[in-house]
């Protein structure tokens, strides 16, 4: 019998850098860079070691914007990882995309190439709001990108919004809403924003207007009414999925399914371990042309102990409306008497009003559990 | 055997940083007693944390020769004495042993409360004041006027007064020869029957309780039966000597007029109460030394391990520190929200500070501290009288006849600019003027009636606050008064949480709930579920705040499987969790429920 595995690539390039972005990933135009870092992500998984051990579920490029890679490139990695890896026949294979990056020959290359399922950073329907987030599209170029994508033979596409943005109430969310809805994507994952150390957001903070709490948790409950009515299923804190479009790639992360991640700063959880690469994209490349980067080069990261992975299992695993199992014994009634959380059939799952402040019961739920 | 006449005991007393333990040193330095290379700074005070604040807590005594110019040898000795108004009573069995004093002031800062408190006792105690100007090295000094204001406000004459800078070691010769001119030897007879006066006494794990004594009559040797005529204890002396600044110089005896220790395998320093006389077990003096009184804790706090489990360890030091310090009592106490810890008395809030400091220090506990509570007298209807030194214990109002709380006389000496504010500040706590007298310079000494209760409740650091820390203050215990006091209980969730009641005249009953209940609205995190906050007074709810339940934490993106983020804000919610209290279902950090407790406007 195979072992499940997943399977990321990092792209760490992208047009422009959002104001509100502290990932790894720069805006590049070096043809020759991207690619050297095309053959040093191909050079990567040419070198993992019993590859075909593996049944590999999903294959998810990530980034930055993968699509600045450009779509040859792009299924160029894809068909090596098909040589190298068993993929199931089904295998949800997804791409992230900024509307500005494709064209239609661009998508319809892409879908040619195997990839099924394409997430496009809409992020705001607002001009005004995009700008500030210093994003390379506008609302339109978000809309046309969806004809395109159709057009191409995409039926499984995801879009993600932000809420809390500097500067927008429930009405301009509620625009947002109704606009990505009229576009009747697969799957709409909304996040809230961040505002992170260091980036442009966080400079300029006192020179944009953010809801506060109370706005804030207006605009969640707008957005979980919203999609909710719209037929979107809440089936994890930031995810709504049409019935059966669940993201798989994603729900992995949440059931701790094992998953590989090739390129600079990737993550993976294998064998029981979570490490990442080196997150600097030219010695990247020359770490793979050494010879390095196989899993055996993370051979020293620490297995996670079982107390560690227990943890992991119940933080992670609460992000998803299906909840974790888990003993009545270790659920305060403070949870159910408040309406935080439910249990039943050994289950334990957060409602609505427990996903806003998930972080603190996953704080509750994991210190019960060590005692 | 000495001769009397060149025998000089003295003390040093000041106020604070006024340079008592520097002076101190040189004086040592400068008999050569303590070489240069060997001296430590301030080698007198030797607690660590003494050292750090630069204040003296104990008393010591140091014998030294001085060859004189005269051409003699002087035996001089010298009894350090703890600067602060919580140690009065300590301080004034030290001035016991003396025959003089040397009264040192600051020349940029002149005459402070303090120093005045101690000059006072010193001439209660019959001793003969030598002032010493100090700090003559800076700037500021000004010797002309606070030789006026030693004049004026002590009325002792400063013509004479050293100016020196102990800092500096200019001047340090004229000090000795004043001490040898001004202050007069001892008088006393070697052959009469023991009196020794006991004026500090310290545990040594070796030597067991080591006591330091100043003869007045008679002679103390090895072998010696004594019996302490308070106590009644009664031991064989297994060691008799004075004190070098390098340690214990046994001698086997002393007599009329000096100063030194002496060890018995004393096991306790309760058996050898300060201020008790010892004499002769079989050849008795006919009556103790006069002056002898039982100090008495005047502030009260419950003191509980942040780390329930740490119990024992608490136990454990606070004998440790009790060993050494016989003014300071603890009790077991329960309390519904803390768990198991101590009541603890102390002489006064520097007291109650430098325990707890040990504690957290000597002992690296983590502490959790009440509010302090002074002792109330309670007349309950029954006719019993009771003293109370826990808001928990205190009564409900229909059971109390009378309730009274302990007056101090209070002394505050400040530039007149600011005499305005201080009445104010003691008008509102409740203080009755006694009157106020302009001395030297532009200076005031103001005189006041103050429940202790309002001087534990910050009223230091308002005054410092207020006179930009020009003011000091001093007072003494004046029995106590009738008053209308109530008992404040805080609710949080609708449960009583006990370590936080306190008593509180019902004057200002109001004011204070709302603050507290403000603070602690401030102070405790938001939970999951709402949290109400309450102040009530026998039942009666009569502040209300609500802690607002969390409403939302970040619901960001976890990118490309990296969850390294979201399992460290989970590591430091854990951390924080660890750190917290659960007062009934609520739970908050030591630092809020210290914030809450802080006394303070």
């Amino acid at each position: 019998m195979k072992k499940k595995l997943m399977l990321y690539f990092h792209i760490p390039f992208c047009l422009s850098k959002c104001a509100y972005c502290a990932f790894f990933s720069a805006p590049c135009t070096d043809e020759a860079l991207k690619a050297e870092y095309t053959d040093a992500l191909i050079r990567q998984l040419t070198s993992f070691e019993n590859a075909k051990d593996y049944s590999v579920s999903s294959v998810y490029f990530g980034g930055g914007t993968p699509t600045v890679l450009g779509p040859d490139r792009l299924v160029s990695v894809l068909s090596a990882a098909r040589e190298v890896f068993c993929l199931e026949e089904n295998a949800e294979i997804t791409v992230e995309a900024n509307p500005k990056t494709v064209t239609r020959d661009c998508l319809y290359s892409l879908r040619q190439g195997g990839f099924n399922r394409l997430s496009i950073g809409v992020q705001s329907f607002n001009n005004g709001t995009l700008k500030k987030l210093n994003r390379a599209h506008s609302a339109e170029d978000a809309v046309e990108c969806f004809a395109m994508a159709r057009s191409a033979g995409f039926d499984n596409i995801s879009a993600d919004l932000i809420f809390a943005l500097p500067d927008e109430d429930v009405s301009e969310l509620r625009h947002s809403l109704d606009s990505l809805i009229a576009l009747r994507p697969a799957h709409i994952s909304v996040y809230g924003l961040s505002i992170e150390a260091g980036t442009p957001l966080e400079q300029n903070y006192s020179s944009y207007s953010f809801p506060n709490e109370e706005e804030e948790e207006r605009q969640y409950e707008l957005v979980c009414r919203t999609l909710k009515a719209a037929g979107y299923g809440h089936y994890e804190i930031s995810n709504f999925a049409l019935p059966n479009k669940e993201a798989r790639h994603n729900t992995g992360y949440w059931e701790r399914t094992e998953y590989f991640g090739f390129g600079a700063a990737a993550h993976s959880f294998f064998k029981g371990k979570r490490f990442s690469s080196i997150a600097h994209t030219e010695r990247y490349i020359a770490l793979t042309k050494e010879g390095y980067l196989a899993p055996t080069d993370f051979d020293s990261s620490a297995v996670l102990s079982k107390t560690d992975a227990e943890e992991e299992r119940v933080m992670l695993g609460l992000r998803l409306s299906h909840g974790v199992e888990l003993d009545r014994g270790h659920v305060p009634d403070m949870l159910l008497r408040e309406g935080l959380a439910e249990y039943s059939e050994g289950r334990v799952r957060l409602t609505e009003k427990g996903f806003r402040v998930s972080n603190a019961i996953i704080g509750i739920l994991c210190e019960t559990d060590e005692k | 055997m000495t001769n009397i006449s060149k025998i000089r005991n003295f003390s040093i007393i000041a106020h604070i940083d006024h340079g008592k333990s520097t002076l101190a040193d040189r004086l040592l330095e400068y008999t050569e007693a303590v070489s240069k290379r060997e001296s430590v700074d301030r080698m007198l005070d030797s607690m660590e944390l003494e050292r750090e604040r630069g204040i003296t807590i104990k008393a010591r005594a140091v014998n030294f020769k001085y060859l004189a110019d005269d051409g003699e040898i002087y035996d001089m000795n010298l009894i350090d004495t703890p600067g602060h108004v919580d140690f009065n009573y300590e301080v004034s069995r030290s001035l016991q042993s003396c025959e003089g004093a040397l009264l040192v002031v600051d020349a940029t800062q002149g005459i402070q409360a303090q120093t005045l408190a101690n000059a006072y006792l010193a001439v209660d105690n019959d001793l003969e004041i030598l002032p010493v100007i100090n700090k003559m090295d800076l700037p500021s000094a000004n010797l002309e006027a606070t030789k006026e204001e030693i004049e004026e406000i002590i009325g002792i004459p400063a013509d004479e007064a050293p100016a020196i800078s102990a800092k500096m070691g200019t001047n340090i010769k004229d000090v000795l020869e004043q001490i040898i001119k001004v202050i007069p030897c001892p008088e006393g007879d070697g052959n009469a029957p023991l009196q020794a006066l006991i004026f500090d006494s310290y545990y040594d794990s070796y030597k067991g309780v080591v006591v330091y004594i100043r003869v007045k009559e008679g002679t103390v040797r090895v072998g010696d039966h004594v019996k302490m005529m308070h106590t009644g204890a009664s031991f064989e002396l297994v060691e008799v000597g004075t004190l070098s600044p390098f340690g214990f110089n046994p001698k086997g005896m002393l007599t009329a007029g000096e100063v030194g220790y002496f060890t018995a395998s004393i096991k306790s320093i309760a058996d050898t109460e300060v201020g008790d006389t010892v004499t002769l077990l079989d050849a008795p003096a006919d009556e103790p030394l006069p002056g002898f009184k039982k100090v008495l804790p005047m502030v009260y706090s419950g003191i509980y391990p942040s780390d329930g489990a740490r119990y024992e360890d608490l136990k454990d030091a606070l004998e440790k520190l009790r060993l050494n310090d016989s003014a300071f009592l603890f009790e077991p106490e329960t309390s519904a929200a803390l768990g198991f810890g101590f009541r603890c008395g102390f002489l006064g809030l520097l007291h109650m500070e430098i325990i707890q400091e040990r504690l957290e220090r000597e002992f690296n506990l983590d502490l959790i501290t009440t509010a302090p509570s002074v002792i109330y007298k309670i007349t309950y209807k029954s006719g019993e009288v009771r003293f109370i030194d826990n808001p928990t214990n205190y009564p409900s109002p229909d059971e109390i006849e009378e309730a009274a709380e302990p007056i101090v006389k209070a002394t505050v000496i400040t530039p007149t600019a600011y005499v305005g504010s201080i009445m104010e500040l003691c008008q509102d706590r409740r203080g009755i003027f006694i009157d106020m007298k302009y001395v030297a310079g532009d200076r005031a000494e103001l005189h006041y009636e103050l429940p202790l209760n309002e001087i534990i409740y910050d009223f230091f650091d308002s005054l410092k606050s207020k006179t930009k820390g020009y003011a000091s203050l001093d007072y003494e215990p004046d029995g106590y008064k009738a008053s209308k006091l109530i008992k404040l209980d805080f609710l949080l969730n609708g449960e009583n949480v006990d370590a936080l009641s306190f008593i509180v005249h019902s004057d200002k009953s109001y004011a204070r709930a709302r603050r507290i209940v403000e603070k602690l609205k401030d102070n405790i995190p938001r939970q999951l579920f709402e949290v109400p906050v309450q102040a009530a007074i026998g039942g009666k709810i009569i502040a209300r705040e609500t802690v607002r339940a969390l409403r939302k934490d970040v619901l960001a993106k976890c990118y490309g499987g990296d969850i390294t983020r979201k399992k460290k804000l989970l590591e430091k919610q854990k951390e924080g969790k660890k750190k917290m209290r659960s007062l009934g279902s609520v739970e908050l950090s030591k630092e809020a429920f210290m914030a809450v407790l802080k006394m303070d406007e």
